[in-house]
């Protein structure tokens, strides 16, 4: 029997077939749209949903490299309230405060997700109870600063989650979608990207190999909080204020395109291409089921058998392929 | 001496007036926010420009069916919805689960699918505005019910007044506690526009009499459960010193009643509450002596919400606030100098009903929240 070996390029590596999985999902699921309202097959509604995506592909962007890297960051819904609250809080409504408020809220997002990265890598524990705890914790703190709504912001700010370019097309999930293909090049074609890549498939190995593994751990981590950080100015952009709760939903919500999107919770295989199209899945599902009338409480069902039945395929045929 | 006559026959006047009312039965006037109004410009829209031929098709977007009230309240919308089917094509109606997320991308959605109107209950009162604020922009009529968002963008809201029982309860306690004492602020849903202006209307209130110190301010979320385990830390931290809770609402009433009963509180000496439309807490007030007032906040807003809707459709200028009824109730001996009720408790509650019944509902005597269905036009 005539051994075959499967080289594809890094960016579909052991997820071709979730890709694939992803695709065919959103071909039945527009032709299921499609078929009950003659409304749902329309630029207008597919821009719509496009613009949906953007709060949940910009927080699952981060979410990806940390699960790349055999890890997971499960602070981000925190970290996404305290730092909505903080832009609407520190902006309230002056306009010129606008600019500073963002720049540092990133900045204030890219350093707690970096103390993430110190403490995993000093302390040895798992991501997923270190992440758990430092949640935790910025939740407190957000419900420290405030118990409800806190400050606001000027009108023109909603112009990242609500404005167009022309033609419709929406800001913030083209912004979002740019920065996917930018980690993607990132990823595939940087020695950093790659290292990353190789850190989750066998950090022992990483380490004989004499890998930065600890720098590149906290940078994966630092970047996990600036694209939570980015998701909460774009909800402040949404929802026009920040509230204690605004990023509860999006701990695990930022997980689900990921797992979908063909990246394996081991680490080391999978992509950001895949989240993506795991992100636009879950957008399109949304919106299909509320076309389809399906109470919203089986829309939650419905949700949890597509990623079931998403990654269950895809890990058959991992096994076919090994 | 003149004077003085006048003083007494207008003092016998109103002590007769409030006599009657204790008498009179439920109060079925005109909305008395609307009457006492002292403006003399009463806001009204225009709304020629969303005139057009029916059949319509109308969204109903819902924060989220999290309490029995929100339960009535969709159920009374869809019963109106069945009653107006020769005008009405089809009624779309979507659950946001009391997500902000979801609600917005539910108003994209409904918006998608080219409704002619929207009415939606809005889950928070800033995250739904710039939402709603952008469907106004594209032209769509917005009925609120319930929930508002924080700014005007939408064409009317149907409420039963929330300042009007925000103030109500907060001057009650005050007269209650003869302007001095420590208030525990029981509210709803942080955020939620029934929460927040009833809650900012009672400090109105209560910033006027030095005397009155609030302890402090925990939310319910609208649930008994929650609404228990916030009062039993309150109790713990407070104790003796909570003279009166001011609730936003009757859904976490009980939960703060039970939470002083389980402290040790014996019956009479259960702090002054507040409560609307809910059952239990009414049945919990005569059972265990709670100092209590009723304003009720009637679920029936949901199918008012679809008749001024109809009329936006047809043209017909609507006010910008539309507020319906509430009936004041209070437990015998506790009409203070403000208050005076339409009902005593004791006529309000159903004293063999459920706990969770709204005694407000306004659906009808068979009504049955677990078994009711309705055919209206999907």
């Amino acid at each position: 029997m005539q051994t075959r070996t499967l080289r594809l390029p890094r960016f579909l590596a052991g997820g071709r077939a979730a890709l694939l999985v992803v695709v065919a999902l959103l071909i039945l699921l527009f032709v299921l749209g499609a078929s009950v309202s003659d409304r749902f097959a329309t630029t207008g509604n597919m821009l719509n949903v496009y613009e949906q995506s953007a709060g949940l592909a910009l927080v699952s962007l981060g979410q990806t490299l940390t699960i790349l890297t055999g890890g997971i960051d499960l602070s981000v819904g925190s970290v996404i309230s305290l730092l909505s609250m903080l832009t609407s809080g520190l902006i309230a409504g002056d306009e010129a405060m606008v600019i500073p408020v963002v720049a540092g809220v990133l900045v204030l997002g890219a350093l707690i997700g970096a103390a993430n990265g110190v403490t995993i890598v000093a302390t040895g524990v798992h991501p997923l109870i270190v992440t758990l705890g430092t949640g935790a914790i910025v939740q407190g703190v957000a419900l420290l600063y405030g118990l409800g709504p806190v400050g606001s912001v000027p009108i023109s700010f909603d112009a990242f989650a609500y404005g167009t370019f022309p033609g419709g097309i929406s800001i913030g999930a083209t912004v979002a979608l740019a920065l996917f293909l930018l980690v993607s090049f990132f990823l595939n074609n940087t020695r950093t990207g790659r290292r990353i890549y190789a850190i989750g498939d066998d950090p022992h190995a990483a380490d004989l190999m004499g890998l930065p593994r600890r720098r590149i751990l906290v940078g994966v981590y630092a970047a996990s909080g600036f694209f939570a950080a980015l998701t909460a100015v774009y909800l402040v952009s949404r929802f026009n204020v920040g509230q204690p709760y605004t990023g509860a939903n999006y701990t695990l919500a930022s997980i689900t395109p990921v797992v979908v999107g063909g990246t394996m919770l081991a680490g080391g295989r999978g992509g950001v291409i895949g989240t993506l199209l795991g992100v636009y899945l879950v957008s399109l599902l949304n919106n299909t089921l509320n076309f389809l009338d399906i109470s919203s409480h089986y829309q939650l069902v419905v949700q949890g058998l597509v990623i079931i039945l998403a990654v269950s395929v895809y890990v058959e045929k991992q096994r076919g392929l090994a | 001496m003149k004077l003085g006559f006048f003083r007494f026959a207008l003092c016998a006047a109103t002590m007769l007036g409030a006599v009657h009312s204790g008498q009179a039965g439920p109060y079925e006037g005109a909305p008395r926010t609307f009457l006492f109004n002292p403006a003399q410009e009463i806001c009204f829209k225009d709304t020629a420009e969303y005139k057009k031929d029916g059949p319509y098709v109308i969204g109903f977007s819902n924060a989220g069916l999290g309490d029995s009230w929100r339960v009535v309240m969709q159920h009374s919308l869809m019963k109106a919805a069945a009653d107006h089917k020769d005008k009405i094509g089809q009624l779309i109606v979507t659950d946001a689960g009391h997500d902000d997320a979801k609600q917005v991308a539910d108003i994209q959605d409904l918006m998608s699918r080219q409704v002619d109107l929207l009415i939606v209950s809005a889950n928070t009162e800033q995250a739904l505005d710039p939402a709603i604020t952008r469907a106004t922009e594209r032209g769509i009529p917005v009925v609120m019910v319930d929930r508002r968002i924080a700014s005007d963008n939408f064409v009317t809201f149907v409420t039963a007044s929330d300042t009007m029982m925000g103030r109500l309860f907060a001057q009650w306690i005050v007269e209650k506690l003869d302007g001095q004492g420590n208030v525990i602020m029981l509210a709803g849903q942080a955020g939620s526009s029934p929460s927040e202006i009833r809650s900012r209307a009672a400090m109105q209130v209560f910033q006027q009499h030095p005397g009155i110190k609030i302890l402090d301010t925990v939310y319910s979320d609208w649930s008994p459960v929650k609404g228990k385990q916030v009062m039993q830390a309150a109790i713990a931290k407070y104790g003796r010193d909570i003279n009166a809770v001011w609730s936003a609402h009757g859904l976490q009433t009980p939960g703060s009643i039970e939470a002083f009963i389980e402290a040790g509180w014996k019956d009479g000496e259960i702090p002054p509450h507040t409560t609307s439309d809910v059952n239990g807490p009414l049945q919990m007030a005569l059972q265990h002596k709670v100092p209590m007032l009723e304003v009720g906040y009637p679920p029936a807003m949901g199918g008012t919400a679809v008749e001024v809707a109809l009329k936006v459709l047809e043209g017909a200028p609507v006010p910008c606030i539309y507020e319906i009824n509430s009936q004041i109730a209070t437990t015998d001996g506790d009409e203070t100098a403000s208050i005076r009720r339409d009902l005593p408790i004791s006529e309000v509650v159903v004293p063999e009903g459920p706990a969770d019944m709204l005694v407000t509902g306004g659906m009808g005597p068979d009504y049955n929240p677990t078994t009711f269905s309705v055919d209206y036009p999907r």
